[in-house]
């Protein structure tokens, strides 16, 4: 079948012969479009080959070696590093804290940004202001709201403790606690996160059609309704679109572990990120980093993609 | 209008040339690092390196040497070593010393690191003790052994077992500059409001756990922090070894023995104090304990000698500072403690005059003046025995007695492949392998035997890689 099909004069091939030999002119104007095109592209394709790609074959090369003090290859391991990786109780445990920290941050950051969205969508006088304040904790860096934070939980000098004592309630160890330390971060990651969520979620809700309300109230429906009925499923393209984002940037969550608490307590807040981080460029071991670093691509690969195909259906666009 | 869309793309291609070339210069820069020659590029680096020392901005004056020092000496410790870099430049016009700080010893070993095949890195570095195994296999360094033979450098008037930390197959390869030992820091006000004798500190484990349930009752509980520096103390102070093959020393360590009796005894004592609320446990940084220490919230802490002057300095009045040895385990008699702090080391990749000069600031720093500044300055003791002698010193002891403790501690200590010191090259990684195996014994979530045995096995695991990719 093949063969034949080889051998034959392929029309295909005849007609396009005597379609170049027409359009011999066009065709080379829209050569040198293309090219044009693509020179157009070539800083972007050339700084995306050398910071992401690049790096992302060199990770996967880099993760079947063993590296040596300074960081150079030193042995060929094929699959050790995965291997050794798959039975190590550190990996699994970070996975699994990984995982909460998602559940703990994701579901509660929407939910604070949505309220501040719905609060701040109010026509009430001063929200201007509010919306400003709302959208603060976008403005702070990680590291500068980590060391806020690191003064708040501070165990003996630390506000939130001294308002504990004024309860008469005994302190918290927030951080140095293995019961705490992981929660105490979420509360602090979903603060940082708001900011975001509640600008995107406004831009939302103001992106609805003032008649959608209207009508709502000439049928009859109370705000609690007229929520659940109508602004969710009209904000469903943009809490999704916050999902994906916040599920991938708690995946990736970093600077708060290595200011805060560096994994510790006894490995109760290190995350994934924060493992890779110490692997590569604290034990400089490139080779088990990148093996992990590769094992936590396919992880959010593989989640964004069932998120897309199962969640998306839910997803309302107008 | 012809030209004109000509004359566009011209110039869209000339910045295109130009952002590809700007691309390419920095590939260039990577390839370079990630190259694999260290002799050859030394060599080259030599022009360059001190071409623009004299060329930067803050070059050194015409005819002198500059030597780039990092350190990790913060807080009043900064002052400190900023103070003897002073007098060192102002003492000759030979070599000026630019002092840069990094950071905590991990973070400026990091750095050492990702600078090491370029020209940025320093000439001179402060390496902490448990750095030492890194340094030498990195092959980066130039041991002090050889200029101490090119001039027959008296060694005999430093003290030994601090020399001889530093000494691996019998070579000098760096040379220690701060040096330090913990001791028990406690509250002699405390101790006679819960009735106990504030001149007698507690000794042994038993002792001080007595101490801390009747101090705990008066509301100021023990405190230390989670720090795996005190681990491999408690390990020394009890003469048992850290890893297997004499330390690490007879030849390269193998096995992790942290979960060999010394620790779990160590482990169970100290679980014991958090679960009788006779101590409290506030996380892993030193600077915590210390604070609460300070404001007379804890009763007794452990803290480095580095801290003493910053701690006798911030009590101020509010109560008498008391220090003691280290605990050790009733019946125990053997052990001392493991010199800690950290050593300078030469790095090879800058010009041979430039490594001249840093040795020539190395003796500096090693000189019997500087070292007494430096140790009443600081709480860290001097390294030559000759700073004693030295009349600030003398002055500084009778004003504070607390100062004796680490020096006669560092005396007592009975040399051995234990006080010796551990040697491995994950020894960082190993030390927090070990924080955490506290931190899961204290809090319950693992038994003392099985958090221990975890780590001893996690620790194996990592000296197996490492030394998979050391060739001797």
């Amino acid at each position: 079948m093949n063969t034949t099909v080889r051998n034959a004069p392929a029309p295909a091939a005849v007609a396009a012969r005597s379609y170049k030999s027409a359009h011999r002119r066009g065709l080379t104007a829209s050569l040198k479009e293309h090219a044009l095109a693509y020179l157009f592209l070539a800083p972007s394709i050339v700084i995306f080959g050398l910071f992401l790609l690049y790096p992302l074959v060199k990770s996967v090369y880099l993760s079947f070696f063993l590296t040596d003090p300074r960081g150079k290859i030193a042995a060929y391991v094929g699959l050790d590093n995965f291997r050794q990786l798959l039975g190590s109780a550190q990996f699994w445990n970070s996975l699994e804290v990984t995982g909460k920290f998602v559940l703990l941050t994701v579901p509660g950051g929407l939910a604070l940004g949505l309220i501040m969205a719905a609060l701040a969508h109010s026509r009430l006088k001063g929200m201007r202001l509010f919306q400003f304040i709302f959208s603060l904790p976008l403005a702070v860096s990680v590291s500068t709201s980590a060391v806020i934070w690191m003064m708040l939980f501070h165990p003996t000098l630390g506000m939130f403790n001294y308002f504990l004592d004024l309860a008469g309630l005994p302190a918290v160890q927030w951080l140095t606690d293995s019961r705490w330390a992981l929660i105490s971060i979420s509360v602090m990651t979903i603060w940082m996160n708001s900011g975001f969520n509640f600008i995107v979620l406004l831009s939302g809700l103001q992106g609805i059609p003032e008649d959608m309300y209207d009508s709502a109230k000439v049928d009859g429906a109370g705000s609690i309704r007229t929520f659940i009925r109508i602004i969710l499923p009209l904000l469903s393209p943009t809490l999704f679109f916050l999902l994906i984002v916040s599920v991938i940037g708690s995946f990736q969550a970093f600077g708060q572990m290595h200011i805060l608490t560096k994994g510790g307590p006894a490995g109760s807040t290190e995350v994934f990120v924060y493992s890779i981080y110490k692997e590569a460029f604290v034990n400089y071991q490139f080779g088990t980093g990148s093996a992990m670093a590769i094992i936590l691509f396919l992880l959010i690969l593989a989640l964004t993609l069932i998120q897309f195909t199962i969640l998306e259906k839910k997803v309302h666009y107008q | 209008m012809k030209p004109k869309p000509f004359k566009l793309k011209r110039s869209f291609l000339l910045i295109t040339i130009l952002l590809l070339s700007m691309l390419a210069s920095a590939c260039g820069g990577a390839g370079g690092n990630s190259g694999t020659g260290t002799g050859g590029e030394a060599s080259a680096s030599n022009a360059a390196g001190s071409g623009s020392a004299k060329s930067g901005g803050n070059a050194a004056p015409a005819g002198k040497t500059k030597v780039v020092w990092w350190h990790s000496m913060g807080g009043e410790l900064g002052t400190a070593a900023d103070q003897l870099v002073a007098d060192f430049n102002a003492s000759q016009d030979k070599v000026e010393v630019e002092a840069i700080f990094q950071g905590t010893y991990d973070e400026s070993l990091n750095k050492m690191k990702a600078s090491m095949d370029s020209k940025s890195g320093p000439s001179l570095i402060q390496v902490y003790e448990i750095g030492s195994r890194f340094m030498i296999d990195s092959g980066a360094i130039t041991p002090v052994q050889q200029f101490i033979d090119a001039e027959n450098y008296d060694l005999s008037h430093l003290e030994e077992n601090i020399m001889n930390y530093y000494t691996f197959d019998g070579k000098q390869y760096s040379m220690p500059f701060n040096t330090s030992n913990p001791i028990l820091y406690y509250n002699k006000d405390l101790f006679k409001a819960a009735g106990l004798d504030p001149d007698k500190a507690p000794a042994t484990y038993e002792e001080l756990k007595k101490a801390a349930e009747a101090l705990s009752k008066n509301g100021a509980p023990a405190s230390f922090a989670i720090y795996g520096w005190f681990m491999e103390q408690f390990f020394a102070n009890q003469g048992a070894e850290y890893v297997d093959n004499g330390n690490g020393r007879s030849a390269a360590a193998t096995q992790s023995l942290v979960n060999e009796e010394a620790g779990v005894k160590t482990l169970e004592w100290w679980k014991s104090l958090i679960d009788s609320q006779a101590a409290i446990n506030l996380g892993r940084k030193t600077d915590d304990t210390k604070k609460a220490f300070v404001a007379g919230q804890v009763s007794m802490t452990l803290d480095s000698t580095a801290g003493l002057r910053g701690i006798v300095d911030s009590v101020g009045d509010k109560f008498e500072v008391g220090t003691a040895f280290l605990p050790k385990p009733d019946g125990s008699s053997d052990g001392g403690v493991i010199i800690g702090g950290a050593s300078l080391w030469v790095l090879n990749n800058k010009p041979e005059e430039e490594q001249q000069a840093a040795w020539e600031f190395i003796k500096f720093l090693a000189e019997p003046q500087t070292q007494a500044k430096w140790h009443i300055a600081t709480g860290y003791f001097p390294i030559t025995k000759k700073a004693y002698d030295e009349q600030i010193v003398k002055d500084n002891l009778a004003k504070y007695p607390q100062f004796q403790t680490a020096v006669d501690q560092l005396h007592a200590s009975k040399p051995s492949l234990a006080t010796q010191g551990a040697v491995m090259g994950v020894f960082p990684e190993a030390r927090q392998i070990v924080e955490s195996a506290i931190e899961e014994a204290l809090d319950g979530s693992k038994s003392t035997k099985q958090a221990l045995d975890d780590a001893a096995k996690a620790i194996t695991d990592k000296i197996g890689n490492y030394n998979k990719t050391v060739k001797k």
